[in-house]
């Protein structure tokens, strides 16, 4: 709750700073932090450290002083050592005897150093002892050097000769001196052969600059070194005496100074409760205390301002970063969304301004949300009672199952088709009750098609046909529609199922009623636009066959034609074609509004033949009628006459050898001349048969188109021409060409020619059989010319072309020809042969043509 | 039955039949008339000797047609052929299949009696021969499966030692199995014997 408060107060206070101000604020108030906890911490830290150091290192000074102390000691030990063993001494006493009880005077050396003493102490950089005595063996003072001039203390004296009685005898030791501790070293000494010839011994007082020479003063301002006695806590000397004066108490000099004290031992004082004093002054130590505190306060002051620097680079470059990344933000919701921008003016606080930013663009998305997610209930409870309705008012039945084919719900359609209800079949499974036994295994097969298909993303609505069971048990074929859900529970199918019995009834009426024009004995075709075959029934096969072309093909070009102009006509037309032997007519029927054309076939070739057969009979009768005025009949007689002229021959030969040999019985012979007169008879017979047939007929003459004439001609050979495959190619002159003939005879001419052209063509090829008929005409004649690539007539037989009785072939009589001369001949005509073998032969025929104007008036009429 | 050849004329025309048979009478042939191919077929009783003499055209069945049924029934009766005048290309055909002549009408007679006589002459052969042959085959069949063996070897030109060695028999037996082939065979020589094996090979040897 605090924070709610705050919070503004704080906002306000920071919004017009710039963020590097800010940063900077920061750093600073995170330095001084690190200050503060630093100062108190550490600071606290360091005094102690520094006090524990401090006596430390005051403890370590003062024993180190002692241990100087001692060692400057110990070397004048060591040096006294060294005189009195020296050459030069022993040399000296060498011619002394120093009787015991005799009288004597104390030798004294004050300004000149005695000649035994060597010269050893510079040597060690020890101070001159003020003192050097020699000792005779009781310990009566002989000889004494007094090196600074000052006498010898007799205290000094009487204390030597009773130490030096001491059993241990020759042992440093310091002893007090009219309150001066002087230190006394005395040693024994010996001639070679080891006897005592006196003592050497050393007095050095314990004085300043002994202290000093002691202690080689390494601080001594900060450190001063002083002897204490122990029971009164005086100073007996001490190394700076000015500034410490023997005699003054320890307490005195507690106040300024640190003060450590180590007593000597007994052994060096002979007694003497001498104390070894360090005196550290307290100013020093604070001056080192303050040296670290200063030392201390810098490196403080170095780490706040590293944190400060630290800090607010770290600051600034996230803020900076931060800013960015916003600024983008709020770009892209500007665009995207339509917030304003947050105004970004230099000298406010960015980062602020985002936030409040942020928070509008966060509720406005929320709302925004909000307004979504009503829509969107909305929608879904539209589309929900849409959806209802649906299911309610559907023709289908509609059910919907789950993954383990149990009915989860349905609509009144499937209830009534099913015998199901909604109260108490769901949950209840669906296929068992519903769908027949037998395609069980074909819905299961569905639903997992369905399924599958799902799953690998194809379209997953699969349709079937199927017989459901109704609930009265009775079946009823419907159409499947399988539209599998995939929801979080699992995978539900929607059943959509249409019933399509009076459908399945319904393709079963108009399949019947297909099959008619399928069963149709005649063709029946049904073709597209563009000429595609669209159907063709059983029958039209021939046609198909014919024309190469199948359901679905296009039909050949010219039948293209002709559907098309049956569409565009909009009417029904009739063609007739021949198709590979058999003939034709086709009815085009156009059906408009569907772009179809029907074509209703019917083979009328057995018609056509029919007709074209009694046209034949027709004109084969009316050729041997015309030829059995003359020319047939004629042939036949003519061959017939063979018949008696052989009987006669042979009777008369058999006779005649009969009567050569002599076989000459009458009867026989004349029954045999009776047969030779029979024959004759017939023969003559024949005979007169033949020349009644012959004898001239008045001519019949009227006018006739030659041209018409060909052309009836080439009807009569038609069924014949097409049988053979010849291609008849005629080439008439216009118009009409009037001769004056007798009809029927001319035509018999001229198609005895073609006849022989057709029979001179039936050793060829089929594809190579041709025939060409031409009619020419000039003023005063008409010219037939019939031409076929036929073998040709040799040149042998060429010459015998017209005569009787000669013929090529099998059943030709050898008339034909003739005859037509004859007629030719009559007619004032002419008929010749040209053939070249192998290449073929024309035969032409001349008639005379009737006068100009004749013929322009009958031209006209 | 009779063995005296006949000449067969089968023609429609009546007057034609016996001026032939008249004719050819005259010089001592026997002739038998039929008015039909079919009744000529119908009377014929096949190894018959003689010739046939057929009118090319006739109703019902042609002379052509005869001829094709004559070949069909492998009877060997030498045939010629009457022919009309014209009729060449019949006379080609009927020549083709086997005719032994054509005449054409109206006749020589010298030409067609000779025709006769060269067909009564080819039958007279034709039957020699088969008689022989018939007669040579009816001794093969006496003959044992080693006999035959033999005998092909011999008229192979075989000597008997080579007989011997393909046939793994000794000289000898080969020589005794040849005597029984040439008696069996009834063959005077060794010629004999080749000739009568090449008769029986084929008609054409």
């Amino acid at each position: 709750m605090k924070t709610f408060t705050v919070k503004p107060f704080l906002f306000r206070l920071l919004r017009p700073l710039p963020m590097p101000v800010i940063a900077i604020l920061i750093g600073l108030l995170t330095g001084l932090a690190v200050w503060a906890v630093l100062d108190q911490v550490q600071g606290r830290m360091i005094s102690k450290i520094a006090n524990r150091e401090l006596k430390t290192q005051l403890s370590l000074r003062s024993r180190e002083g002692l241990i100087r102390f001692d060692r400057y000691v110990a070397s004048y030990a060591a040096t006294t050592r060294l005189l009195a063993n020296h050459r030069r001494l022993a040399e000296h006493l060498d011619p002394i005897v120093w009787l015991p009880n005799e009288p004597f005077e104390t030798r004294l050396y004050r300004d000149a150093k005695p000649a035994w003493l060597a010269d050893s102490f510079a040597r060690y950089e020890l101070p001159t002892p003020s003192h050097i005595l020699l000792l005779d063996g009781t310990g009566a003072l002989r000889e004494v050097y007094e090196s600074r001039g000052q006498p010898l203390p007799g205290e000094l004296t009487d204390k030597i000769r009773r130490q030096l009685t001491w059993p241990d005898g020759m042992r440093p030791l310091l002893v007090a001196v009219g309150g001066l501790p002087y230190l006394v070293i005395g040693d024994l000494i010996e001639d070679s052969e080891g006897f005592p010839m006196g003592t050497l011994v050393l007095a050095v007082p314990v004085d300043a600059d002994f202290l000093t020479a002691a202690q080689q003063v390494i601080w001594p301002e900060r450190v001063l070194v002083a002897l204490v006695t122990g029971s009164t806590q005086r100073i007996v000397t001490s190394v700076d005496p000015e500034t410490l004066p023997p005699g003054t108490h320890l307490k005195t000099w507690r106040r300024d100074y640190l003060i450590t004290s180590q007593p000597l031992s007994q052994q060096e004082t002979g007694g003497w409760d001498l104390h070894f004093t360090t005196f550290v002054s307290h100013a020093s130590v604070d001056r080192m205390a303050r040296h670290m505190r200063t030392f201390e306060w810098r490196q403080r002051g170095l780490t706040a301002l590293i944190f400060i620097l630290v800090f607010t680079a770290v600051i600034y470059l996230v803020s900076a970063r931060l800013n960015r990344i916003l600024k983008r933000m709020s770009r892209f919701a500007h665009r995207a969304l339509g917030i304003a921008q947050p105004g970004f003016q230099r000298g406010n606080n960015q980062l602020l301004l985002l936030e409040d930013w942020i928070q509008q663009f966060t509720q406005l998305v929320l709302k925004a949300r909000q307004e979504l997610s009503r829509h969107y209930e909305h929608e879904m409870r539209e589309t929900e009672a849409l959806k209802a309705a649906i299911m309610e008012a559907s023709l289908d039945s509609i059910v919907t199952i789950d993954g383990r084919g149990r009915i989860v719900d349905c609509n009144p359609t499937a209830e009534r088709a099913f015998g199901l209800r909604r109260d108490r079949d769901i949950g209840q499974p669906f296929a068992v009750r519903s769908v027949a036994a037998s395609d069980l295994p074909l819905f299961d097969g569905l639903l997992a098609e369905s399924h599958r298909a799902q799953r690998e993303g194809r379209e997953p609505h699969v349709r079937g046909e199927l017989a459901a069971l109704r609930h009265d048990g009775t079946t009823m074929p419907v159409e499947l529609s399988i539209v599998p859900i995939e929801v979080d529970d699992g995978t539900f199918y929607t059943l959509y199922m249409h019933d399509i019995t009076e459908r399945l009834e319904a393709e079963r009426e108009i399949k019947s009623l297909a099959r008619i024009a399928n069963e149709s004995p005649n063709p029946i075709l049904r073709v597209a636009e563009a000429g595609r075959l669209v159907f063709a029934n059983r029958a039209s096969r021939p046609l198909l066959e014919a024309w190469g072309c199948a359901v679905g093909d296009r039909l050949p070009a010219d039948w293209v034609a002709e559907v098309d102009q049956a569409l565009v006509d909009g009417e029904t037309h009739e063609r007739e074609t021949v198709l590979a032997g058999q003939v034709y007519a086709l009815l085009f029927t156009p059906i408009r509004e569907l772009g179809y054309v029907n074509i209703y076939g019917r083979d009328i070739t057995a018609v056509r033949r029919a007709e074209q057969e009694a046209r034949q009979h027709q004109a084969e009768l009316v050729h041997v009628c015309r030829l059995s005025t003359l020319g047939e009949v004629a042939t036949g007689m003519a061959h017939e006459l063979n018949q008696p002229l052989s009987a006669i021959a042979n009777f008369a030969n058999g006779a005649s050898r009969r009567l050569q040999g002599d076989l000459i019985e009458p009867q026989p012979l004349i029954q045999a001349m009776g047969q030779i007169t029979t024959q004759a008879e017939r023969a003559s017979e024949i005979i007169r048969r033949l020349r009644a047939l012959v004898a001239k007929q008045p001519p019949i003459r009227s006018a006739a188109d030659l041209n018409a004439m060909v052309r009836e001609v080439c009807s009569f050979v038609e069924f014949d021409v097409e049988r053979l495959g010849i291609a008849l190619h005629l080439e008439m002159a216009p118009g009409r060409i009037l001769v004056n003939v007798d009809l029927v005879q001319i035509e018999q001419v001229l198609l005895n020619l073609v006849r022989n052209a057709l029979d001179a063509l039936a050793d060829m090829p089929a594809a190579e059989r041709r025939i060409a008929i031409r009619t020419r005409v000039t003023p005063d004649e008409a010219e037939v010319e019939i031409e076929d690539n036929g073998p040709g007539i040799e040149p042998t037989q060429m010459r015998r072309l017209f005569e009787p009785f000669y013929t090529t072939k099998d059943s030709g009589m050898g008339m034909g020809l003739p005859i037509s001369r004859t007629i030719l001949d009559d007619h004032d005509g002419r008929i010749w042969a040209e053939s070249q073998p192998g290449a073929g032969t024309t035969f032409h025929v001349v008639l005379p043509v009737i006068a100009t104007a004749e013929r322009t008036t009958d031209s006209a009429t | 039955m009779n063995r005296e050849p006949s000449v067969f004329v089968v023609d429609d025309d009546e007057a034609m039949r016996t001026s032939l048979k008249w004719l050819i009478e005259s010089i001592g042939l026997r002739v038998l008339t039929f008015g039909s191919a079919e009744e000529f077929l119908a009377a014929y009783c096949p190894g018959r000797p003689g010739c046939l003499l057929v009118d090319v055209r006739m109703p019902g069945m042609s002379g052509l047609e005869l001829q094709a049924r004559l070949a069909k029934a492998e009877l060997c009766l030498p045939v010629i052929v009457i022919t009309g005048h014209g009729d060449v290309a019949m006379a080609v055909r009927a020549m083709k299949a086997g005719a032994l002549d054509f005449i054409e009408k109206p006749f020589n007679d010298e030409a067609l009696l000779g025709a006769i006589r060269r067909g009564l002459d080819r039958d007279a052969t034709q039957r020699r021969q088969q008689l022989r042959r018939t007669d040579i085959a009816a001794r093969l069949e006496q003959l044992t499966p080693r006999e035959h063996e033999v005998m092909a070897l011999v008229t192979d030109g075989k000597s008997n030692k080579e007989i011997a060695a393909a046939l793994g028999v000794s000289a000898k037996t080969v020589e005794a199995h040849r005597a029984r082939v040439m008696d069996k065979m009834q063959a005077d020589s060794l010629a004999d014997l080749v000739r009568m094996a090449l008769l029986v090979a084929g008609p054409d040897a």
